[in-house]
């Protein structure tokens, strides 16, 4: 099993292809199938990682463009293990709980082609090849909503790839700059990170490189004031779209931050702080007061995302092992509440085929499991201690609190603006009489639906019990992604920043 | 009296000749069997000018380092020798998509062929030599086969299109003839390397005359690249001619400028001249917006990969301003990746011409709306290639833009290469809009679309070889860019 981390990548594409041959009425089993295989294999990485090794793991290179010095490098660590498990994990469940009937087999295999290209850009190396399968991802994206999805199916569509696909061209030519300046310190051509991160690069180029990274980065994650795809994208796309958007493709995001932007530039991102701490604090306050206004279900759920992002923005940008930590766990549990809720929502719009708020009312009385479920979902998204939302949101607000209180104070009170809505959302559907006669012949959450959620239930609270087994690695990881920038860092300022960040019981 | 001219045989270097001789005997041939067996197929035809092209090919095999023939007229260093690979090769698969199933007009001639053949030898002219007087001999000899083949094809706009192309490439050749006489009036050599060697000894003396001649071959060579301000006759040409045509117009007579501007302007870049590279500048950057944003407006897709094809020969003269071993590199790094995904964006809308008159434009796209659930393997073809020029990666175009941006950083050119990265984003969107239309709209009702009407084995197979070419190109990039780099480095680049 030592290429365990190419199998994971390229199993799914190579189911995807075979698919084609798979009859129409067996294709979903055929997707489940090949998703829980995948998971199992994901699972079987778990198990064979070696959590007391705080570097990279199962590194295998194949030559691309040696010339050029680019090459097929993937890897895992402590920070991508649990990323590349929640893409199998929640891929597997959204392929279970989903509902579309039309083109099943187009879907699927574009499913399954999503899937290769996020697992392999949580475990690549060379900048190339991460942006390679980073660009890939929008093309299967692009169908997904574009061909199943509402009304402005296409204007969604499109805007979702022309947006990213900008910002990550500029993050491109920021890749090709650093892949130079490596070509001009030591006379070859490199863009694996882990080579680039050898280099120290200037204050003025870690500026410039810093921002074209970010745009590619911000785009994806989304940021303010770069999210205003993403209400179209989540609002026109399929369920299984929303799910796997908000569940994994976001996290993408944030992820290359934490991969590239930290260690690459350090003096950058303690420089950036702040201006990028205020934006993610616009994110959560703004998006939250959006999101108390909406009518639909799904764009409540859908800005309440660009919400907590901005926490977990929050925790990438304290610069210290508990908030990189909690955003990174904040990355995992947001990826299974997020993806849990778009899959509720999805299950009353398969039976009444309307999302809007006010169409709902007493729906706790005609399904009460439904009900449950959501309850529970909606108490982790809003961050209820003992469930997996908890967990990762205090971790990322204590980060920041060591860095500014008085940030991390506004993020922490607007935090009571998420309940607000989401409770809101939850007495308009759920609570009352049942004002609406079609509501009243409603089913319960059952069968399928069950099996997809009852999982991610179970998960939200075991988790937001017992964090260990998932926080110990990516605590690992994230220490020696500090020392690195405490090393890399060549200005004084940012050396006690990073140093008083990471004190223990200190507060600036 | 006029003493006997004493030619020393050997001193010829008949060599350097071989590929051109190989050529026009081929189309010689092909005219003189049309003489003798009237009811010969055209497959015949296409497959005997083929192998002429495999011979050619093969007789390009070893060379190695400049050689120099017929009074140092002829010059067949690297950039030449590469240059017509992708010349041969390209014409080489163009041609086999005559082999198509509609009969149209142009294809039952013989002379169509050899008229091609005629072409590529003028093509090989204009590559392998550095002397004014031949690249403008080849010049006019392709021009000239390319204006009649274009007429030869009998629908409505063809004609219009042969007269526009003809025209504006007469006064093309008037400024070529122009420049070169200024630059001989002024060095006293229609040789680029004597040209140069002597502006420079003399420190650019009279410049004005120089910048005057430099403006007249800009106007010519600019002619033939499509450049921005000179680019207005492409849409209408490509539209005018037959989809096979049309890309091949896209493709090879452009590689064969990008040469002749590689060895002409290098003199003013080598020399760091600012005022040329200012102006060079200029025109790369609106060359690769304008047409761009033309194409925005297209609801032809042939149309629409004209104004791509001239926003794509910026890209690539952007790498000419860089003047760097890697940005030369990347002009063929980019051209043969280009030619496999054009060649099959063209073949497709090759592949689906019909006779009918269902929509205003023979490749309008709504007669592609919902193609993926009436031939979805053609619909995911043209996806493919379509994702391809625009730049997503892995398809074989990524790699181009790849290396060409990364050379542009490398030369220090920041600015140039966010140019090409913004520019990539606004023909991403363009490039979309065939997918948008065959995937994700549903088909017209009634309307008699027929898709693959002109499909025939060999056509599909050409798509299927560039589909495949296409996806596979990251495997392709370091065995192309170490030939590449082999045969630039010997000609000094």
């Amino acid at each position: 099993m030592e290429h365990i981390l190419s199998i994971l990548i390229f199993f799914p594409a190579v189911a995807a292809l075979i698919g084609f041959m798979v009859s129409k009425e067996s294709i979903r089993a055929y997707a489940i199938a090949v998703t829980a295989i995948e998971f199992m294999l994901s699972m079987i990485l778990w198990y064979m990682f070696d959590a007391q090794n705080a570097g990279m793991q199962f590194m295998q290179m194949i030559e691309l463009i040696p010339s050029y010095g680019i090459n097929y490098l993937v890897a895992v660590d402590g920070i991508s293990l649990f990323l590349v498990i929640l893409t199998t994990f929640m891929t597997m469940i959204s392929l279970i709980g989903l509902t579309e009937k039309r083109d099943l087999k187009n879907l699927v295999i574009s499913v399954l082609f999503l899937e290769m290209t996020m697992v392999a850009v949580f475990l690549c190396l060379d900048a190339i090849v991460f942006y390679l399968f980073w660009e890939l991802s929008l093309v299967p994206m692009l169908y997904i909503i574009g061909a199943w999805g509402g009304k402005l199916r296409i204007y969604a569509s499109i805007k979702f790839f022309l947006y990213t696909f900008t910002g990550s061209l500029v993050m491109l030519v920021g890749m090709l700059y650093l892949g130079f300046v490596y070509y001009q310190t030591t006379g070859n051509w490199s863009f694996s990170i882990l080579d680039w991160n050898m280099l120290l690069l200037p204050f003025d180029m870690q500026m410039w490189l810093f921002v074209a990274f970010f745009l590619g980065f911000a785009i994806k994650v989304p940021m303010v004031p770069f999210h205003t795809w993403l209400p179209y994208a989540h609002g026109q796309a399929p369920t299984i779209g929303s799910v796997i958007l908000a569940a994994v493709l976001l996290k993408m995001g944030t992820y290359g931050f934490v991969r590239f932007s930290l260690p690459l530039f350090p003096d950058a991102s303690a420089f950036f702080t702040i201006p990028i701490a205020i934006l993610a604090l616009i994110a959560i306050v703004y998006t939250a007061m959006v999101a108390y206004a909406q009518e639909d279900m799904k764009q409540v759920i859908a800005y309440s995302s660009v919400s907590h992002m901005g926490v977990i923005i929050l925790g990438i940008f304290a610069l210290n092992v508990e908030g990189i930590g909690g955003a990174i766990f904040l990355m995992i549990s947001h990826g299974i509440v997020s993806g849990a809720l778009f899959m509720l929502v999805g299950v009353i719009y398969d039976r009444r085929h309307t999302k809007m708020i006010a169409e709902f009312g007493g729906l706790a009385s005609v399904m009460p499991r439904y009900a449950t479920i959501f309850g529970i979902m909606l108490m982790a998204s809003v961050g209820l201690p003992l469930t997996i939302g908890f967990v990762g949101e205090f971790l990322s607000l204590l980060g920041f609190f060591k860095v500014s209180p008085i940030i991390t104070l506004i993020a922490g009170l607007t935090i009571i603006l998420g309940a607000v809505y989401m409770l809101v959302l939850y007495k308009r559907s759920f609570f009352g009489p049942i004002t609406n006669e079609e509501n009243k012949k409603l089913t319960d959450a059952k069968g399928r639906e069950l099996v997809a959620l009852v999982p991610l239930v179970a998960l939200v609270i075991i988790l937001g019990i017992y964090p260990k087994p998932i926080l110990d690695p990516v605590n690992k990881s994230v220490t020696q992604l500090v020392e690195v920038m405490k090393i890399k860092a060549i200005k004084p300022v940012t050396k006690t920043k990073l140093i008083s960040a990471n004190s223990i019981g200190e507060v600036k | 009296m006029i003493p006997p001219i004493d030619i020393d045989f050997v001193s010829l270097n008949f060599v350097t000749i071989v590929p051109m001789l190989i050529a026009i005997v081929g189309a010689l041939t092909i005219l003189c069997i049309d003489l003798f067996a009237k009811n010969l197929d055209k497959s015949f035809y296409i497959i005997l000018a083929v192998l002429f092209l495999v011979v050619d090919l093969g007789s390009l095999y070893g060379y190695n380092g400049a050689v120099r023939g017929f009074f140092d007229l002829m010059l067949v260093d690297g950039i030449s020798v590469l240059a017509q690979f992708i010349i041969l090769i390209g014409t080489a698969m163009f041609m086999l998509l005559s082999l198509n199933k509609l009969r149209f007009h142009e294809n039952n001639y013989a002379e169509y062929y050899a008229l091609y053949l005629f072409m590529v030898a003028g093509f090989q002219f204009m590559v392998s030599s550095d002397s004014l007087i031949l690249i403008f001999v080849g010049l006019e000899t392709a021009s000239m086969a390319l204006y009649t083949m274009i007429a030869m094809h009998n629908k409505d706009r063809a004609l219009e299109a042969a007269i526009k192309y003809f025209t504006m490439g007469a006064l093309a050749t008037a400024f070529f003839a122009f420049g070169a006489m200024i630059f001989y009036a002024l060095t006293g050599s229609v040789e680029l390397g004597v040209i140069s060697q002597v502006l420079v000894e003399s420190n650019f003396d009279n410049y004005p005359v120089v910048l005057l001649g430099v403006a007249f071959m800009l106007g010519a060579i600019g002619f033939k690249l499509s450049l921005v301000p000179f680019h207005t006759w492409v849409a209408d040409v490509y539209e005018g001619s037959s989809a096979s045509l049309a890309g091949f117009i896209s493709v090879v007579p452009k590689i064969a400028a990008f040469i002749v501007a590689l060895r002409f302007f290098e003199i003013f870049i080598a020399a760091d001249d600012k005022v040329v590279e200012g102006i060079l500048y200029a025109i790369v950057v609106l060359t690769m917006t304008i047409p761009n944003i033309i194409a925005l407006l297209q609801t032809d897709i042939k149309r629409m990969l004209a104004f791509s094809s001239i926003s794509h020969a910026g890209f690539v003269m952007a790498a000419i301003i860089l003047g760097t071993t890697q940005s030369t590199n990347a002009i063929f790094l980019y051209w043969s990746l280009f030619l496999v995904t054009n060649l099959g964006g063209f073949a497709m809308l090759w592949l689906n011409e019909d006779k009918s008159k269902n929509f205003c434009s023979d490749h309008h796209l709504a007669k592609y709306a919902g193609m993926i659930k009436t031939s979805p393997i053609a619909a995911t073809m043209m996806g493919l290639f379509m994702l391809s020029l625009a730049g997503i990666p892995p398809f074989a175009l990524f790699w181009g833009k790849m290396y060409l941006i990364g050379s542009a950083v490398s030369a220090g050119f920041i600015v140039l290469a966010l140019i090409m990265v913004l520019n990539s984003a606004i023909a991403a969107y363009y490039y979309l809009k065939p997918i948008v239309y065959m995937f994700l709209k549903e088909p017209v009702e009634n309307s008699e679309v027929q898709y693959l009407s002109n499909a025939s084995t060999p056509l599909k197979t050409i798509v299927g070889i560039c589909a495949v070419v296409t996806i596979i190109s990251t495997m392709m990039v370091e065995p192309l860019l170490e030939i590449i780099s082999y045969y630039v480095q010997i000609s000094g680049y």
